[in-house]
């Protein structure tokens, strides 16, 4: 027992000291951030730096309280989009969400009136809040694309950018639940909209996702108007220490958990997607291949990779995330199928050094 | 003593995130604008809620609650207007109990314990150590309930332990990993994710495995005579060894043979998408190469 807390400890500590994730400061401190200072938030909140610069929020921080319930909320929702608000505070060029909490709205094309009724509930809930100790002021707002991936549509783009004006400072979060399974992380991404008319530098462009054909158009109209934040998680001392502890009892679970079968709706869905992808873009090299070949190249310098290899790439993580899961089955497998009446004799007398299969055929 | 109710109940890692962030929450707003040395660690409280089938108590959730310690009075109003709240959000949720945080149940639990019996007549309490104790391997979260026992001839209220499992969602599961132990959160690369997904793997099955051992050790010694002769535990053990081959059916292998001979076809599939992508970039630059050969007309084609 202790030989394995102490090995995933120095594991960890390597992957953390590789990575260049900042070690904690000692217990002590890391809570601070858990303190709330009126008079700070309030002298930043009149002094409005964010005004200045459109790109001057550059990272989130969140708590694993917020990241563990907005996930919980948006799988919870199943394929409907739900949406709620983030509370927290601001600290230089990084907006930092300590809880959130889900509104009780779905969301749906006609956002205006949804504003309302949650609006109500958003002022009963803070009022409330404030008593027993929350005394954080909304940053934010989350809702989910269950499935097609985090980025901001086009009534998200309107949606944040009049949130921007009136409400500053706020942070629009997008989660993916049913990616979130699939792929086994977490599917979290954070905007912030740029001003009408602002010209945004040129960057490259951020972590390559897939988008369903219906959603592409959308998702590419608007792309340029907005830019994502890091995202970094925290937690507090005690959390950390639950959670070591909590491993202790959910390491059934994960040995439990049969991705494949969950998920069994969304990659039937993919698969579909992607032919239909292909079937576009058969149509247009056949197209351009033959009397286009001259003029092509010379235009296609500067673009990013055609259709077909942004398919191929589509079709590679999805099988990935499918080959994943039956490694896990295989393994389930292994583990307690092959075990036969006549071995049985001998399973318990076998030598247990290292992770081996404990019993073999 | 423990619970002779028969209730099985399962908690779920967000209520214990929930309250370990209440408690750190209030004690750093305490400990920030009050002189050193900290006073003592304040308790905080709440409720719990959940579903509860048959007799499956499953706790889902929580919200905080007002308590005035120094009067021992509960702001029902609050109670009632969270209840509220959460009910439009999670229509499926009850309050199934309360929780606070503290080291051992005092003699004030019970009055808070009674004056929920009117939302739930047989709340449960959830008590949260939130000491840290890094020699303990145990969750400090014990569930007590509320049960009639007759004492000195005074039938009164006490409470009892009840024994919990952990539950979670497939969600909750990958975030709790996430934040507990700081997975690579750009894993883009196939390797990574690959890496991360069986390490986990191999992190559990090295705790089966190390609980297998324990079993095993303690019953060699059973064996040798250093340790008193148990029936039930000898039992159990038996009962777990005679349940593997876990599933032995023929349909159950015809299952597994086609879940891994569609994942074969996608592998095939996508392999066959790439090949045709690579192909086709290959034709592209082979005709970029040898284009300059073929602008003068009448020329054949090239090969």
């Amino acid at each position: 027992m202790e030989a394995s807390t102490s090995s995933a400890a120095v594991a960890r500590q390597t992957w953390e000291i590789e990575n260049n994730i900042p070690m904690d400061t000692p217990s002590g401190d890391s809570d601070a951030i858990f303190e709330y200072d009126d008079a700070a938030q309030s002298a930043i909140l009149q002094q409005k730096p964010w005004t200045r610069d459109p790109h001057y929020f550059k990272n989130v921080k969140i708590s694993a309280l917020a990241l563990l319930k907005m996930v919980v909320h948006a799988r919870s929702g199943g394929t409907i989009e739900i949406m709620g608000l983030m509370q927290g505070k601001t600290d230089g060029e990084t907006i930092i969400i300590m809880d959130a909490f889900a509104l009780p709205v779905e969301g749906t094309e006609t956002r205006v009136n949804a504003q309302a009724d949650a609006y109500e509930y958003m002022v009963q809930y803070s009022q409330t809040n404030k008593q027993v100790g929350r005394l954080e002021n909304v940053v934010g707002w989350y809702h989910s694309h269950p499935g097609y991936g985090c980025w901001l549509s086009g009534i998200d783009v309107s949606t944040q950018m009049l949130n921007q004006t009136y409400q500053e400072p706020f942070l629009a979060v997008v989660i993916d639940p049913t990616r979130t399974v699939s792929a086994g992380k977490v599917e979290i991404g954070a905007f912030r909209t740029y001003p009408q008319g602002h010209k945004p530098p040129d960057e490259p462009p951020s972590e390559y996702q897939t988008i369903p054909l219906n959603k592409i158009e959308d998702f590419g109209v608007h792309y340029k108007q907005y830019y994502s934040l890091d995202i970094t998680y925290f937690k507090s001392t005690l959390d950390s220490h639950l959670l070591d502890l909590l491993w202790n009892k959910y390491w059934v679970n994960t040995l439990s958990s049969s991705p494949l079968l969950g998920n069994r709706d969304y990659v039937a869905g993919q698969v579909a997607d992607l032919a239909e992808k292909l079937e576009q873009a058969e149509s247009q090299l056949a197209h351009s291949g033959r009397m286009g070949g001259f003029f092509m190249p010379v235009q296609r310098k500067k673009e990013e990779e055609s259709q077909l290899a942004k398919i191929s790439r589509d079709s590679s993580k999805i099988t990935v995330e499918q080959l994943h899961g039956l490694m896990s089955q295989v393994i389930k497998d292994t583990l307690f199928n092959s075990v036969t009446p006549a071995t049985t004799a001998l399973g318990l007398s076998l030598d247990m050094s290292g992770p081996e299969p404990m019993v073999e055929t | 003593m423990s619970s002779s109710s028969g209730l099985t109940f399962k908690l779920h890692p967000l209520v214990i995130v929930n309250i370990s962030d209440h408690y750190t929450r209030i004690k750093a707003q305490q400990s920030g604008s009050a002189p050193r040395p900290l006073p003592p660690a304040p308790r905080v409280y709440g409720c719990v809620l959940g579903v509860q089938t048959g007799r499956t108590v499953e706790i889902f959730n929580s919200f905080e609650l007002h308590y005035d310690a120094t009067k021992n009075v509960l702001d029902r109003a609050f109670l009632e207007s969270k209840q509220e709240q959460y009910k439009k959000v999670f229509p499926k949720y009850d309050v199934l109990g309360w929780y606070s945080t503290g080291s051992d149940i005092q003699d004030s639990d019970m009055l808070i314990h009674k004056a929920l019996t009117d939302i739930n007549e047989s709340p449960v309490y959830l008590l949260l150590n939130p000491t840290i104790n890094h020699a303990q391997k145990d969750l400090p979260i014990s569930i007590f309930e509320s049960e009639l026992h007759v004492i000195e001839g005074v039938p009164s209220l006490i409470f009892v332990n009840a024994s919990y499992t952990i539950e979670t969602v497939e969600a909750e599961r990958i975030s709790v990993d996430h934040v507990a132990h700081i997975k690579p959160s750009d894993g883009s690369s196939a390797a990574t994710q690959l890496a991360a997904h069986l390490t986990g793997m191999h992190s559990a099955i090295k705790m089966l495995n190390s609980r297998i051992r324990v079993l095993h050790h303690h019953l060699v010694s059973i064996q040798k005579g250093e340790v008193p002769y148990e029936h039930s535990l000898l039992r159990q053990v038996s009962s777990l060894v005679r349940r593997l081959p876990a599933i032995d059916s023929s349909r159950f292998q015809d299952d597994f043979v086609m879940e891994y001979n569609d994942t074969l076809l996608m592998t095939y599939l996508a392999t066959i998408t790439k090949c045709s992508s690579t192909m086709n970039e290959l034709v592209d630059k082979f005709n970029t190469a040898y284009d300059k050969q073929n602008r003068r007309p009448g020329h054949s084609t090239f090969i």
